[in-house]
């Protein structure tokens, strides 16, 4: 009885404890989400607010016809593929070699790699779109003509402009190399040791030892690179304005729906459609991690 | 022996492919920092170097003329161009101006000018000369510092009660936690917006900057709950013996093991706000005065539009960040410490 009311007791403080967050979550992400849904399912638009009426489900019957949404959606879900990936193994490769004691100064050089992710999303653009600019740049004028590549057409083509997300998405590692670099630090020494005796060798000891060993971070990392793709910020800021959307193409599209035709209720629905898509994503990624993701005892 | 020295070209070569790797990795930043020193006539001039240069001109009679490199049949000069003409231009010796004027025949137009290295700070004079840099200084430690302290105070009392109570439905509420971290933002932003702006009526103020920080962060209480649970229980249950309370053993037993990563939190939280601007050009579209630093810039930048002021610009707004990341590398790149999502 003693022990039992001593615990509701200490589940009383801990919900006075995490009070802030619960009140914060009701008001600004749980009230928010079903009003953007009741949104779409209205005509409203910030141009003639008073004209406000329900439509039942038109906006979604309206979102299955629109080609371009759906050209946007695969567009994103496309540079998602490549992206996620790429940022993925590049922060891993950097972190395990970044890992390695032979490296002279590496902390200073962790430092630089995280450098590009603490930067303004406004400083990133600004010297992306200087670089790669065909005339003005750097791009073509030190590197692709000299190396006899051909030229690149510009961010304002379709293809540049995939290219130079790509580019960018390099630039976002940041976090996930943070995390990565840290939890290599973890990996128990006498691990290396024990496969060393054994002769393994590096490659063996990164995939067989470390990478089973880290896969919770590198799990939170794929998080964080899938959540930038569909213009979230998790630790890193790379959105200049909400009506830039440069993050990919839906997020583009979005803000186009949103500040340029301010058709809230038909923003609403895609802002639904998008929430659905990425938390399917995430559902699906948690329940695979059972099977990848390795917890350490407590 | 032979083995050590293979040992060393080891060494050597995976020291090389660091540098290697990270000198590409930045090498737009070069790009940023040449340009923002150049001078504003050397991007309409497709003679101009990839360096900060400009045309040399030197004195004769008073007036100051452009050195151009001039063939002739015996090779080479540089002359300075005194009397440009279609099809014959007049040219100054300028190691011997006594000679007199000197006639070439061709196009002056296909001449090659003589450059010299020059850089100026004309870029960031010119921000300084637009922006009320104490202003806006005001402004950004405002909403920096303010938002710090709730955002800090907040997530670690969340996180602390996540770690160390049992809540009922604690691991539920946990894992809603996590799902708002990856809730696409775009979803929020429009009922967030109808209610700031029409509701509470916080159009051309601080308060949807900052308030939204006073009820935590959900990924930073991720990463101090992390941190807070490997703290053993027993070192807490001696303190609850000798009768102290939740917050004092947070403050005596927890706090003082895992500062380095509430200082991270901390930091992870500045560069994020530091570098937030689109709240404020959502909200401080009728308050230019009250921007802080990165979106006060962003939304001057179309009185300054010149290749150099761009980059001037995104250095002036980095600048801050980049030395707090290397004043704190040490401990910093420690911090952060992520074993199992659920547990």
């Amino acid at each position: 009885m003693f022990k039992s009311s001593y615990k509701a007791k200490r589940g009383r403080i801990g919900l006075l404890l995490i009070s802030p967050w619960v009140i914060g979550f009701v008001l600004l992400k749980l009230l928010p989400v079903l009003a953007s849904f009741v949104f779409s399912l209205t005509d409203f638009n910030m141009l003639k607010p008073q004209d406000i009426g329900f439509i039942g489900l038109q906006n979604y019957a309206a979102l299955l016809q629109d080609e371009t949404l759906w050209s946007v959606l695969f567009g994103t879900i496309g540079l998602a593929i490549i992206t996620v990936p790429l940022q993925l193994v590049f922060a891993l490769l950097l972190a395990a070699l970044l890992s390695s004691e032979a490296i002279i100064g590496r902390n200073f050089y962790r430092t630089l790699i995280f450098l590009p992710s603490i930067i303004p999303g406004i400083a990133v653009f600004s010297v992306w779109f200087g670089f790669v600019d065909p005339t003005s740049g750097w791009l073509n004028q030190l590197i692709m003509e000299p190396l006899g590549l051909p030229p690149y057409p510009g961010p304002n083509s379709e293809s540049g402009r995939n290219l130079l997300l790509i580019l960018l998405s390099l630039w976002n590692i940041g976090p996930a190399f943070l995390i990565l670099s840290g939890a290599m630090m973890g990996v128990p020494k006498e691990l290396y040791e024990a496969a060393r005796v054994d002769g393994a060798g590096p490659v063996y000891r990164l995939i067989n030892i470390t990478l089973p060993v880290i896969s919770p971070a590198i799990f939170f990392s794929l998080l964080i690179s899938l959540i930038t793709v569909f213009g979230g910020s998790v630790l890193l800021d790379r959105s200049i304005s909400f009506s830039s959307g440069f993050q990919s193409p839906v997020d583009w599209y979005i803000a186009e729906i949103m500040f340029g035709k301010q058709a809230l209720g038909y923003a609403a629905g895609i802002a639904w459609i998008m929430f659905m898509l990425v938390m399917g994503i995430a559902i699906y990624l948690f329940k695979t991690a059972d099977r990848w993701v390795f917890y350490p005892v407590d | 022996m032979s083995l050590r020295i293979w040992d060393n070209v080891g060494k050597i070569t995976i020291n090389l492919i660091v540098l290697l790797v990270v000198v590409v990795y930045l090498f737009p930043i070069s790009y940023m920092v040449l340009t923002a020193v150049k001078d504003e006539a050397q991007f309409g001039d497709p003679n101009a170097p990839v360096w900060p240069s400009r045309k040399v001109e030197l004195d004769y009679e008073g007036e100051l003329y452009p050195l151009h490199i001039v063939p002739f049949e015996d090779g080479e000069r540089e002359l300075l161009l005194v009397q440009p003409r279609r099809n014959e231009s007049q040219f100054i010796d300028p190691a011997a101006p006594e000679a007199g004027l000197i006639e070439w025949e061709g196009s002056w137009r296909k001449l090659e000018p003589v450059y010299e290295n020059y850089f100026t700070f004309q870029a960031f004079t010119d921000w300084f000369e637009i922006l009320d840099f104490r202003q806006v200084g005001y402004n950004t430690l405002a909403v920096v510092g303010l938002t710090e302290i709730g955002v800090v105070i907040v997530s670690v009392l969340v996180a602390y009660g996540f770690a160390r109570f049992p809540i009922p439905y604690g691991n539920v509420l946990f894992l809603i936690l996590i799902g708002t971290i990856i809730l696409p933002e775009k979803i929020t932003l429009i009922p967030t917006y109808f209610a700031f702006i029409n509701l509470l009526d916080w159009q051309g103020t601080w308060w949807p900057l900052i308030a939204p920080h006073f009820f935590g962060s959900a990924v930073l209480i991720f990463l101090l709950r992390q941190n807070f649970r490997t703290i053993p229980k027993e070192l807490e249950d001696a303190a609850l013996i000798d009768g102290a309370g939740p917050l004092r053993i947070l403050f005596s037993v927890i706090l003082p093991m895992t500062w380095p990563t509430v200082v991270t939190v901390a930091l992870l939280h500045f560069f994020f706000i530091w570098n937030e601007t689109r709240l404020a050009s959502l909200y401080l579209l009728s308050a230019p005065d009250k921007h802080p630093l990165v979106s006060s810039m962003l939304a001057r930048g179309g009185f300054i539009s010149g290749a150099n002021n761009l980059q001037a610009r995104a250095l002036i707004t980095m600048i801050v960040p980049t030395a707090v990341l290397f004043l704190s590398q040490k401990f910093f790149m420690r911090g952060v410490q992520i074993t199992g999502l659920e547990k």
